[in-house]
């Protein structure tokens, strides 16, 4: 017998109840077949990875007994404990002080506020060495005070402080979606009990973020152990380092280090779904919430506090492309192609808009499903699915796009759409789809089971349940999950350089030229473009769109 | 008034440049010498489309392809990404590979894919163009430029007299911690490869081990090492001579100099690019042809000035600003055995602690 779903004899019988699984309750066969088909395409690299290690034939023992496998893996998940550890503290912060608080100038720090996350981390770490080693710009305006030297940009520390300020939006976003949609009766109850802000923060906000925080805090790990750029340039010996040294002087090697990492991925997702899954279910509501905290006398430090992170963490690369450029501009530099005008330029920044707009709403529509099989009910396709999309974001980037290739040329039906633009949506798709499937995860969560209970109830189809009551609820999430990729398209590298149409150039692959024939002028002058857009698509897209839907 | 040069001005004029070039070749030769500019230049490869993928940089190599589309009237594509990545893309691609051309910026890439048996043999016309020493025994692929290994200096910190003859001093006490590495570096793990075949296995670990004594400090590539000694965070650095060269255009008030060590010595290293025609090409033809025309007079020319890099071919001069290539006496060692030596070398690297 199937068990009850009418909401009259439902034992948890609160309006305020989000939907749960409830043991026993089946998805619809065609849910479970498209996650199957979806999640199908996700394991994808993870297979390619693993035919390489056949084919190759790396000798296991040999390099699984060695330290030089086993100290790098160590440094990579140090890193990504740490960076996740500290942008989940300030991503949460943020987010807070943005969505609870009179902190001044809030909507403007929201807009700037997740864009550390557009530098392509090759562009990023060159520009913050450029600020901050020796000799560089921050020692010029230090010096007259007295400071004259200033510690090198290089190591754990520096790859720590480096992926932090970059990835801190991984959180950020996620919760601050979050937190505009919890209802606020609770925490008012708590200031009128006589806590403290931060006691509201502590024991009523703290709980129902927790999921959207860990969602946050697993893309951040994902992200960091895959990262090559920032730790190559900061000298920092991860597992990745070593997978990329050898992609073709070793590539036993290189293909077992990246099933090591793959396989690590697995597991830590796999964990994190563990630990998420017993939360504290937390409703929705489908108003924005319009409970500010006065800071009081907290609210200038808090301002200034916001001000210097975001600061460092946009302003600091800023002033340094901002440096590359007017050098170079100064300089009577006979290569002289520099220039807004161009048409090169024009043309990437549209290619740059259109590919990441459409690999953003693509993504989540794909993960929308796996969202839905894994909050909504415990199907065991759903939850294998979701640890292959998640786990492959920790997969490098060229990993991802080589695996693609394999796939694709390896049938011959597929061979027409190599190279074009859907296949290199999909490879976006794939390789950011733990994006949007963690944002979404959130979003689907919020979604309260009596709204749509009361629906079914009133005759309401599945379609017009899922515009009518989910949709509205979810959107200010799906838009994070959205924001997310599209940030994450717009810097992307590895794979666009080997899958895109020939000639079809976008702003990060122009950076990444000009940046190989050390044309530091027009790489900055690119680089600040991309922020420029980043930020209006934001606001346009991510912010004002949700403000409009409220 | 500064003048700019635009590139559409700078094809008018190598265009002008090639029809004297082949004004001059027709009337003085006989019909021994295959003609400089590739086989065609009648338009006899209207229609043919071919495709590139050039770990050469856009800004560098694009003004040659321009060239050569109106000389043959054939379209070339090309795909610009890191040499290393493009050669794993060609291999993964296996007999579907869009791929008709390779061009690398180092042996070590182009030798991968001849490992793998990716390349096909080009002519005896086209390898000709070229010393011996220059291009792959097999015939497999052709070096195209040339860049020489040297030490850069901050002119600030570093007083000339300081500057060793050969790079084998670098390991003593007196450079401990002044003279940056790139050891992931493909043209570091090059020099190191020569480095095997000039002493031996035992003596280049030993230099690799005295660097690591040293505490040469690690940058990512040679582009890093010449930002952080011209910034003065770094006295010295093992790199390519052309990052300077191009550093310096956009700031020429940099304090920083390149030392080329002495005649002969293993350090001033000479590697070149490289090109060759993938096997699974469905245009060989039209794909030699374009590797022909890289070697071209007009072809090596407009790299030569435009890269700052050295033209393998004799009759071209080296770019202005540069010493002769002759003058330099730059080493040579076998391509070959810098395009196969990879593995042996990233061992030795790895095993000697220079990485930190």
């Amino acid at each position: 017998m199937a068990s009850s779903s009418n909401p009259l004899v439902d034992p948890l019988p609160s309006a305020t109840t989000p939907r749960r699984p409830r043991p026993g309750e089946r998805p619809a066969l065609l849910l479970t077949l498209t996650v199957a088909v979806i999640g199908l395409v996700f394991t994808g690299p993870f297979a390619y990875v693993v035919v390489q290690n056949f084919r190759l034939g790396a000798d296991f023992s040999d390099i699984f007994g060695s330290s030089d496998t086993w100290s790098p893996l160590g440094r990579s998940v140090q890193l990504g404990v740490a960076v996740a550890a500290s942008a989940s503290v300030i991503g949460t912060t943020l987010a807070w002080l943005v969505a609870r608080s009179d902190l001044p100038a809030r909507r403007l720090v929201a807009v700037l506020a997740p864009l550390p996350l557009v530098f392509p981390s090759f562009v990023g770490a060159t520009a913050l060495i450029t600020g901050f080693a020796t000799g560089g710009l921050l020692e010029r305006v230090v010096e007259p005070v007295g400071v004259d030297e200033l510690p090198q940009l290089a190591g754990f520390r520096a790859a720590w402080f480096v992926l932090t300020l970059f990835t801190y939006p991984y959180v950020y976003l996620p919760v601050v979606a979050r937190l505009r949609r919890l209802p606020a009766s609770v925490e008012e109850s708590a200031r009128l009990l006589g806590r403290r802000p931060l006691g509201v923060f502590t024991s009523v906000v703290l709980p129902q973020a927790r999921s959207a925080i860990s969602a946050g805090a697993l893309l951040v790990f994902l992200y960091t152990i895959s990262d090559f750029g920032a730790v190559e340039l900061l000298r920092y010996d991860t597992l990745t380092r070593v997978i990329f040294s050898n992609r073709l002087a070793d590539r036993g090697t290189a293909m077992a280090l990246s099933l090591l990492l793959g396989v690590l991925a697995l597991l830590v997702v796999a964990i994190e779904r563990r630990m998420v899954r017993h939360d504290v279910p937390v409703a929705a509501s489908s108003r924005p919430t319009g409970l500010r905290v006065p800071l009081r006398r907290w609210r200038w430090p808090a301002a200034v506090g916001v001000v210097g992170f975001v600061g460092i963490a946009i302003v600091g690369p800023l002033a340094s492309l901002a440096h590359w450029t007017i050098r170079g501009m100064a300089s009577s530099r006979s290569r002289g192609s520099l220039g807004l005008d161009g048409d090169g330029l024009g043309s990437a920044v549209t290619n740059t808009v259109l590919v990441s707009i459409v690999a953003a709403i693509v993504t989540v529509a794909v993960v929308l499903p796996i969202a839905y099989a894994t909050v909504h009910y415990r199907s065991r396709t759903g939850a294998i699915a979701n640890t292959f999309v998640v786990g492959g974001f920790a997969l490098p980037g060229l990993v991802t796009a080589l695996a693609l290739v394999f796939w694709v040329l390896s049938s011959t039906a597929f061979v027409r759409v190599y190279q074009t633009l859907p296949l290199l949506v999909l490879a976006y798709v794939i390789h950011f789809g733990a994006q949007g499937t963690r944002a979404s995860q959130v979003a689907v969560g919020g979604v309260p089971r009596r709204l749509t209970d009361a629906a079914r109830m009133l005759g309401a189809g599945p379609v017009r349940r899922f515009l009518s009551v989910d949709l509205p609820i979810m959107v200010p999430g799906l838009l994070a999950a959205a924001g997310l990729v599209l940030l994450s398209t717009m810097k992307e590298l590895p794979a666009t350089l080997l899958l895109a149409p020939i000639g079809f150039d976008t702003l990060a692959t122009e950076i990444w030229a000009s940046m190989e024939t050390l044309s530091y002028a027009q790489a900055g002058l690119e680089s600040m473009v991309l922020l420029g857009v980043s930020a209006m698509l934001t606001w346009l897209l991510v912010i004002r769109a949700a403000d409009r839907l409220d | 008034m500064v003048s700019m040069t635009h590139v559409p001005h700078l094809l008018r004029l190598r265009a002008v440049g090639l029809s004297l070039a082949v004004l001059l070749v027709a009337t003085a030769c006989g019909s021994d010498d295959p003609p400089p500019d590739g086989a065609s230049s009648d338009g006899s490869l209207d229609g043919v489309t071919i495709t590139v993928y050039s770990g050469r940089d856009e800004e560098l190599i694009q003004p040659v392809f321009d060239l050569f589309e109106a000389e043959t009237g054939a379209t070339v594509e090309a795909r610009y990404a890191g040499s290393a990545d493009q050669a794993l893309l060609i291999d993964t691609e296996g007999d579907n590979s869009p791929a008709d051309v390779f061009i690398s910026q180092s042996p070590g890439a182009m030798g991968f894919l001849d490992q793998q048996g990716r390349l096909s043999l080009l002519s005896a016309d086209t390898l000709d163009r070229v010393d011996e020493s220059f291009r792959s025994e097999s015939g497999s692929w052709v070096g195209i430029t040339g860049r020489v290994r040297v030490l850069v200096y901050n002119t600030d910190a570093v007083d000339e007299s300081e500057l060793p003859r050969s790079i084998l001093e670098l390991t003593d006490p007196a450079y401990a911690g002044r003279v940056a590495v790139a050891p992931a570096n493909g043209s570091f793990q090059d020099f190191v490869t020569a480095m095997r075949a000039e002493l031996g296995d035992e003596a280049t670990a030993d230099w690799l081990d005295g660097m690591a004594a040293n505490d040469a400090p690690n940058y990512p590539k040679n582009s890093a090492i010449v930002d952080a000694v011209a910034r003065g965070e770094i006295d010295m650095g093992l790199v390519n001579h052309y990052y300077l060269v191009e550093s310096l255009e956009e700031d020429p008030d940099l304090p920083a100099a390149n030392h080329v060590f002495a005649d002969g010595d293993l350090g001033s290293l000479l590697i070149t690019t490289a090109a060759g025609v993938i096997d699974s090409s469905d245009s060989p033809d039209a794909a030699e042809a374009l590797v022909a025309f890289l070697l071209s007079d007009a072809a090596q020319e407009l790299s030569a000035n435009g890269e700052k890099e050295y033209p393998l071919v004799d009759s071209v001069p080296a770019p202005d600003g540069l010493e002769p290539l002759a003058d330099l006496a730059a080493i040579v060692v076998d391509l070959d055995v810098l395009a196969g030596g990879l593995t042996g070398t990233q061992e030795l690297i790895d095993q000697s602690g220079i990485q930190q």
